[in-house]
């Protein structure tokens, strides 16, 4: 039986706060319920991003999600030279 | 005065065409840190490497997608491009603007960006090039309120979708191509503003086999329109294009003298299926033949036009990415009805099919085409319920084997091992 969405939501934050990579697929959390339809995770994960307890991560072609406190900001980063 | 020596740009400028440097160059002049992006880009000409940090976190409230963030690796030497956000801008259906509204969308980009842009996107928005993190909302904030224009998709959303100028103004087109692009971008708000996807997804929708928005190699559903019954034939009309009182090709070619008008040479010797001939002075063809790629009539638009049981061929997978290589959409539906007067139900079921489907099946980072692809297309059409009709088929079979599924086979596929090892010893 699908998880309810608030349940599902805590999946997915516990998931997105355990995983040993910071940013995550939509798909990467698909395992935290199997039961539930890829659409219901995903607009799970997009409520938590309007919640502020997650953040989306854009490299233009792809979108990932990540805890605020695990994603890099790359505003003020000095690189190369 | 220039700001940074350029001397591998300014190379740039002293060839016939239009330069974006010279552009760049009158765009510094109000715009002084466009010079850091003049400059960074020299410094990249010079190291064969790129200075931009490409992605991030960037957007505005609510929204997970229409903005790229974009940053300069060398922000102390080039602080004009510290930040260089792109903003992707929702076009009009068949890009309609009125120059009063080019004109506010500007005066807001020189307000708040760096003035530069890029018309159009290959997705088809209009590209406002670098702004900084602060300035977004600002942004939005007016160019929703006070122009009534909105963000495209980006990332893994559903991207912003695209049309032919469909029935506007064009005569050929077999449905209203504007009226479905606008519906489906209206009814699809949350796809194209957060992620949906494992990748991203593109719609496009063209009203006739010219396909003018090039839908069938850049889309992952290609709506092209077609018609299913004959191609209306004017035979007066036909033998004034033979005897050259109707320029060919709607006189689009008629800047050199071809030579006069051949409708052997130019239409039925060009038809890929040869279903045309003249018999008795009268062009006839074989409709059943056809393939609807719109070559005659292109050639003699007022002899020959398409028929009148209208709709959409629906092609699928198409991807163009210039590392991995290109594909064209394959062809999944022939003939579809594509109408508002049901809310295009029948295109919606099978947007909304291949959409189930591929966000559990596809891998990340995968266009829905690859999956099609890598499962292959007996199992595609399985899943979407379509029959495998002779267009389905690219080339005749390699594989000697017959594979059949567990339901084909009278009794299945289930055996009792023990009573078969009585029979059979291992």
């Amino acid at each position: 039986m699908a998880l309810s969405i608030e349940d599902l939501k805590l999946a997915i934050l516990e998931k997105a706060t355990k995983s040993p990579k910071p940013q995550l697929y939509i798909k990467d959390f698909y395992e935290c319920d199997v039961d539930s339809k890829p659409r219901v995770v995903k607009n799970a994960a997009n409520d938590l991003v309007k919640e502020g307890k997650l953040m989306f991560w854009s490299s233009g072609s792809t979108t990932m999600y990540a805890l605020k406190s695990r994603i890099k900001n790359e505003e003020g980063a000095e690189g190369v030279n | 005065m220039a700001k940074h020596e350029t001397p591998l740009l300014d190379q740039l400028e002293s060839g016939p065409w239009p330069s974006f440097v010279t552009d760049m160059k009158h765009q510094a002049e109000t715009k002084p840190e466009v010079w850091d992006i003049l400059g960074q880009l020299e410094l990249s000409y010079t190291d064969r490497i790129s200075h931009w940090k490409h992605g991030g976190i960037v957007g505005v409230f609510g929204y997970g997608g229409g903005i790229v963030g974009r940053y300069s690796d060398l922000p102390k030497r080039f602080p004009g491009v510290e930040h260089f956000h792109t903003v992707r801008v929702a076009q009009p259906s068949s890009k309609y603007y009125s120059t009063k509204h080019l004109r506010a969308l500007m005066d807001l980009w020189e307000k708040y960006g760096s003035g530069m842009t890029n018309f159009h996107g290959s997705t088809g928005d209009i590209i406002l090039l670098g702004t900084r993190t602060e300035n977004l909302e600002p942004l939005f904030w007016d160019m929703t309120h006070d122009l009534n224009q909105d963000l495209g998709g980006s990332g893994s959303n559903l991207r912003t979708p695209a049309n032919c100028i469909g029935q506007s103004r064009c005569e050929w087109s077999c449905y209203d191509t504007e009226e479905c692009c606008y519906f489906l971008t209206m009814k699809y708000q949350d796809e194209i503003h957060r992620p949906a996807f494992p990748y991203k997804f593109k719609f496009k929708f063209s009203g006739c086999a010219n396909d003018c928005v090039a839908a069938i190699a850049r889309s992952d559903i290609a709506v092209i329109g077609t018609w299913r019954d004959n191609i209306r034939i004017d035979q007066a009309a036909v033998k004034e294009y033979i005897a050259g009182n109707y320029p060919a090709n709607g006189g689009a070619h008629s800047g050199r003298d071809w030579g006069k008008f051949d409708i052997q040479k130019e239409v039925i010797g060009l038809c890929p299926t040869e279903c045309m001939w003249m018999e008795g002075g009268q062009l006839k063809i074989d409709d059943k033949e056809c393939t609807r790629c719109m070559h005659c009539i292109n050639v003699m638009p007022r002899a020959l036009r398409p028929g009148v049981d209208t709709g959409a061929t629906i092609c699928v997978g198409a991807k163009a990415p210039i590392l991995d290589g290109a594909q064209f959409a394959t062809l999944i539906v022939p003939f579809m009805k594509v109408s508002k007067d049901n809310d295009f139900e029948e295109l919606v079921n099978f947007i909304e099919t291949v959409w189930d489907w591929w966000m559990e099946v596809g891998k990340n980072r995968e266009r829905v085409g690859e999956t099609m692809q890598r499962v292959g297309l007996p199992t595609f059409i399985k899943v979407m319920g379509i029959e495998p009709i002779p267009q389905h088929v690219k080339e005749p079979r390699s594989n000697p084997y017959v594979f059949w599924q567990d339901e084909e086979v009278p009794g299945g596929f289930e055996r009792d091992v023990v009573e078969f090892r009585k029979k059979h010893a291992a």
